[in-house]
């Protein structure tokens, strides 16, 4: 499935790489972004082993589909794309995860016209301050993956919206709409949280 | 003309009152959104950026989504996996390199 993705997206600008150009490709263009490869592929299944197997079988995948990459472009965007697809299409499947949420019903209920009306994140600045990292994280990894996905696209790995709607296929008003959902949603658990742990209380 | 010249335009219209003052903040702390993050054109942050300029809660609530965002990214980019020692070797030895 993803295979056909990355054949599809530069299918008309088809490169024919020498041996020694698909490795200095590889080197220098596809391997300086393993850290966020598998950091990204960490955050999606929450498993080192499985993030691993993900980053491997993505880079697999860009070896063998090298010559539909255009030297000089984004690297990191098409990679990002193809670790994205293969989660999708076939870690879940592999996996053989219970079921989780359905992004279609998630995005309905965010989509629909009441929906802004209870989004009420109680949080401060200085709340956010006494959390650690751990905290922040935890809570980014309880939002839905499709929420949780634009967030590390856009805070972590700083991809624009254009990049993220080629990496997502979706349209750049659904990132933005997404994304604004996803950081609600971000807030409204750390808000929670904070609560939970009593970081609300006046000092 | 970027992708969101037109909604920027539709949006900020609805976030104000005719007297001019804030009445949704949710749709504005959208707007604010697009303004951090690099997204929204210049004729669009003009408009922004006038309007901070002179209404107080304008301009509280894009510095509190300002400082929120920056605690945020700044504690989450400070939380990542190392990765494993023998992943980079795995993984040129997996397309013979």
């Amino acid at each position: 499935m993803s295979e056909d993705v990355v054949r599809d997206e530069q299918e008309v600008q088809r490169q024919n790489y020498s041996e020694k150009e698909k490795t200095e490709i590889f080197d220098n263009e596809f391997m300086p972004h393993v850290d966020s490869m598998y950091n990204f592929g960490y955050r999606l299944t929450f498993d080192e082993d499985d993030a691993k197997d993900l980053v491997q079988d993505t880079y697999l995948k860009a070896f063998r589909f090298i010559n539909s990459f255009q030297r000089g472009t984004n690297a990191k965007a098409w990679l990002f794309r193809i670790l994205k697809n293969s989660f999708i299409n076939e870690f879940r499947k592999k996996s053989k995860q219970p079921s989780k949420v359905d992004y279609s019903e998630v995005e309905q209920y965010y989509n629909s016209d009441d929906a802004g009306e209870n989004i009420t994140t109680d949080l401060r600045i200085e709340t956010v301050q006494h959390m650690i990292g751990d905290e922040i994280s935890g809570a980014l990894n309880a939002i839905p993956v499709d929420f949780r996905t634009v967030i590390i696209l856009s805070d972590l790995e700083g991809f624009t919206y254009e990049e993220m709607s080629k990496i997502l296929d979706i349209p750049i008003g659904t990132v933005r709409s997404r994304l604004h959902r996803a950081r609600n949603m971000l807030k409204e658990k750390l808000a929670v949280y904070a609560k939970e742990m009593g970081y609300n209380k006046e000092s | 003309m970027s992708d969101f010249t037109d909604w920027f335009k539709d949006t900020f219209k609805v976030c104000y009152c005719e007297q001019g003052n804030l009445v949704d903040k949710d749709r504005f702390s959208e707007i604010v959104q697009l303004v951090l993050d690099n997204e929204a054109d210049e004729e669009s942050m003009a408009i922004f950026q006038k309007k901070i300029s002179s209404c107080v809660k304008s301009n509280f609530t894009f510095e509190n989504e300002k400082c929120m965002r920056d605690e945020i990214q700044k504690k989450l980019a400070t939380h990542r996996k190392e990765i494993p020692n023998d992943l980079a070797q795995a993984i040129r030895k997996s397309v013979n390199l």
